[in-house]
């Protein structure tokens, strides 16, 4: 066994439909707060009566005294935003980051798919010459991280990570391995993903939203049919625990362990795929902790409704912790923000370990009988030293980390 | 000194305009062969340039096998081929490998445009509801290293790293620390993109593509062409390669990530030159001891000029010993393909200890003053190979290959 070296977080910044603070977000979500309302960035003719959890009155200008935010696209800005936070909640100063190139890795799903069709489709119709060179720039990919890492003078290791709904929790595991390995002593991980058109037509069509009639997201429940989106990002500073040490960081939390998986079987549709593959990325980053199932105290999932990924993901934690293990979800309050949506449970997991508290999965009436958790609609009080956070996407890819007390 | 396990290239797939298969693209690299000519996908007729580096008679038919090659877009096809003709490179059986640690890892820059495109199309013509599930299940960039792991049944690490024109180069890299922590003894890595007319739009309005031809480091290079294609590279863990008797083309010893942070689409210098010091601290090597490198060597007047001194910045005086080519002068510009098809070169140089050139190079630039290896192959012994790429986002990667001894 090689020795690692140990990752903490040294501070975290967020936003999305219920707030822009880690710890205000966590408070909203133990009082079932819901972030859902009728779309404003959705054509009315298109939302089809659903309701979504936007970021509302989203102004990132005004986080900033100087400087211009216009380059940067929705998703830019949400990133930015929870970055700029994140940098303030660590004392990652900017004089800090001149002396010590400082690194970020972003996790989408999409970037900005609005955008790219915006951009798209200005060229088709108006023609080439009418299309913005400005708005090209942020139809690359990883258009946000370099936005991001410009306003921010973020020099370091500059990656995004797209494995759709697990982009974020997998954007933290390649940070904190980035880490452990001695490639950086520093990196910012998490998440972002804006609420468009394109994204929620799409959900639409392939029936992945709930119906608008009666009870929107029911993670969990037997009477579950579908998801509703949102939008946000969060973000952390992971930092190697003796450079973290050396200059006098407060240290929020430990990440434990790290572990994916992929189900190579989904893509074709197979009905009981993907389990397996949850409980093999728990089994990962429990052995990466040295932890056992026994120690830790609760899951934040990532169910959102899905007749399918919820299943999925409910049975595989069954299988790796047992029945008995408390699981909560954020989805019914503050939407499926997708790639940005590990990074948020994140934020919930650690500010749960740290409060004692832990939300209630809104919208659960009845637990379906195939899933066998102990998920409830009450936030409960809870003691714990250790928290899971875990996220599964269609197409086969799952991811868990471990985060641990200080 | 290092007990970690040490990665080896042991297979190359590569799908290019100008060869499919290790054997035909190395044969006309060698050769000086173009693969660019005029758009065939999309009309061009509003634009003022008409040229592109399209793979031409391309049949996923051929490759497709385990998956609907019609359930799929092209740069998913495109990364299909070149992972089974990897794999078969390899003399590696997929039904045969473990599949918990067999894994993939994929860069690209845009993912399966062709969705959002079609997608905008019936927008456009009002015809919104007949856009299905398929551009949620088949456009999130995520998809290509899904599919190619559902088409192969791999369960090991699985991502998408989208940064841009260096994403190959990211995805190599991450897939090397993937054999180095144990997680997989194999992995597929690379990268792919399709010809879009988004990313051909783009450039136009940038100004950034070359009426007739390609021409880097050129006093009268013009520009850019867009391009496309896949490659894939097999990485092994070393003992495992040796054991079973692999061919091994070359070890990759080192790579290094940084970002510009200063502008999202014009390169600085500044950062290429620590991705590459960075490659080369983490190789272990001295600028001297440098072979060859593939430069990024777009045609750009900024990207040629600027990448030239960073060289400078980083080798010294060694610069002007160490012979750099570039291979899009043949390709064009193939995106997230690009570094990946060009680490495909490097290892074959390391291999044949033969430097592919850069042609269509006529006129001696002051500011670009390198030794570019013009117009024809060259033979000279090659110990450490270079592979440059930079993208937008002011994302910068090198990856360094050594000559592999038994």
């Amino acid at each position: 066994m090689t020795s690692r070296r140990p990752v903490v977080v040294t501070g975290a910044g967020a936003i999305c439909a219920l707030g822009d603070r880690p710890a205000a977000i966590h408070s909203a979500l133990c009082d079932g707060t819901s972030g859902f309302a009728t779309p404003t960035i959705i054509p009315a003719d298109a939302s089809g009566g659903a309701v979504v959890a936007e970021v509302p009155g989203f102004n990132a200008q005004s986080y900033f005294a100087s400087g211009n935010v216009r380059p940067l696209d929705r998703t830019g800005r949400l990133a930015l935003v929870a970055v700029e936070r994140t940098l303030q909640s660590s004392d990652w100063t900017l004089q800090r980051r001149a002396a010590t190139p400082l690194g970020l890795i972003l996790g989408t799903m999409f970037c900005s798919v609005r955008t790219i069709g915006e951009f798209d489709r200005r060229a088709q119709q108006a023609g080439p010459e009418y299309a913005s060179p400005l708005d090209f720039s942020n139809t690359v990919l990883n258009a946000a991280a370099g936005q991001v890492a410009i306003w921010e003078k973020l020099r370091g290791i500059n990656t995004t990570v797209s494995t759709g709904a697990v982009s974020s929790l997998d954007a933290m595991g390649y940070a904190a391995r980035m880490i452990r390995g001695g490639r950086a002593d520093a990196l910012l991980a998490g998440g972002a993903e804006e609420l468009c058109y394109e994204s929620f037509h799409g959900a639409r069509q392939a029936g992945r939203l709930a119906p608008p009639d009666g009870h929107a997201v029911r993670p969990f429940d037997s009477a579950r049919a579908g998801t509703a989106l949102g939008e946000g990002a969060a973000f952390f500073a992971f930092e190697a625990e003796a450079a973290a040490r050396a200059r006098g960081a407060t240290i929020v939390a430990r990440v434990a362990g790290c572990g994916s998986a992929y189900d190579p079987n989904c893509k074709s549709a197979n009905p009981g795929c993907g389990s397996g593959a949850v409980a093999a990325a728990i089994e990962r980053a429990l052995k990466d902790a040295e932890l056992a199932g026994a120690d830790v105290g609760f899951v934040v999932a990532s169910a959102g409704g899905s007749p399918t990924l919820d299943q999925r993901e409910g049975v595989g934690i069954a299988a790796a912790l047992g029945a008995h293990i408390p699981v909560t979800t954020i989805k019914s309050l503050l939407g499926d923000t997708l790639g940005a949506s590990g990074a948020l449970q994140a934020i919930c997991a650690i500010e749960s370990l740290r409060t004692g508290r832990l939300p209630g999965v809104a919208g659960l009436s009845r637990l379906d009988p195939a899933i066998a958790i102990d998920a409830t609609a009450e936030t409960r009080a809870i003691q714990a030293r250790h928290a899971l956070v875990t996220a599964v996407a269609p197409e086969g890819n799952c991811a868990a980390i471990l985060f641990s007390l200080a | 000194m290092q007990s970690r396990p040490r990665v080896v290239v042991t297979g190359i797939g590569v799908v290019t305009s100008v060869g499919i298969g290790v054997d035909a693209f190395w044969r006309a690299i060698l050769a000086g062969e173009c693969g660019i000519g005029p758009v065939e996908s999309f009309d061009t007729s509003r634009y003022s340039v008409h040229i592109g580096g399209e793979v031409r008679n391309f049949d996923p038919r051929g490759f497709v096998e385990r998956l609907q090659p019609n359930g799929m877009a092209r740069a998913s096809q495109l990364a299909i081929a070149a992972a089974r003709l990897a794999l078969a490179d390899a003399g590696l059986d997929a039904a045969l490998l473990a599949p918990t640690t067999t894994g993939v890892s994929m860069g690209t820059t845009s993912g399966e445009p062709s969705m959002i495109e079609r997608f905008d199309d019936r927008e456009m013509a009002g015809s919104r509801d007949a856009i299905g599930a398929e551009f949620i299940e088949q456009y999130p960039c995520h998809v290509l290293a899904a599919h190619v792991a559902s088409e192969l049944g791999f369960a090991g690490p699985n991502i998408v790293i989208p940064t841009a024109c260096a994403a190959g180069n990211y995805a190599l890299a991450h897939a090397a620390d993937n054999i180095r922590d144990g997680e997989a003894d194999v992995m597929l890595a690379g990268g792919s993109d399709a010809f879009s007319r988004i990313t051909y739009t783009g450039f136009a309005r940038l100004g950034a593509i070359a009426p007739q031809r390609c021409q880097p480091f050129d006093k009268n290079r013009k520009g850019m062409v867009p391009g496309e294609g896949a490659a894939i590279l097999v990485l092994e863990q070393r003992d495992r390669a040796l054991a079973r008797g692999a061919r091994v083309y070359a070890e990759l010893v080192g790579y290094g990530l940084t970002c510009d942070a200063n502008h999202m689409t014009a390169p600085q210098g500044d950062g290429a030159a620590r991705a590459m010091q960075i490659a080369m601290a983490d190789a272990g090597v001295r600028p001297e001891q440098i072979g060859y490198i593939s430069a990024h060597g777009t045609g750009t007047a900024v990207n040629d000029r600027v990448e030239t001194a960073a060289v400078k910045q980083a080798f010294g005086d060694a610069a002007y010993q160490v012979p750099m080519s570039s291979i899009k002068s043949m390709l064009g510009h193939t995106m997230g393909a690009a570094s990946a098809i060009e680490a495909a070169a490097c290892t074959l140089a390391v291999r044949d200890d033969r430097l592919p050139p850069t042609i269509h190079y006529e006129t001696a630039d002051a500011e670009c003053d390198l030794d570019y290896v013009p117009n024809h192959a060259r033979q000279a012994s090659v110990e450490l190979a270079m592979n440059n790429a930079y993208a937008f986002g002011g994302n910068n990667a090198s990856v360094i290959f050594r000559k592999h001894r038994p």
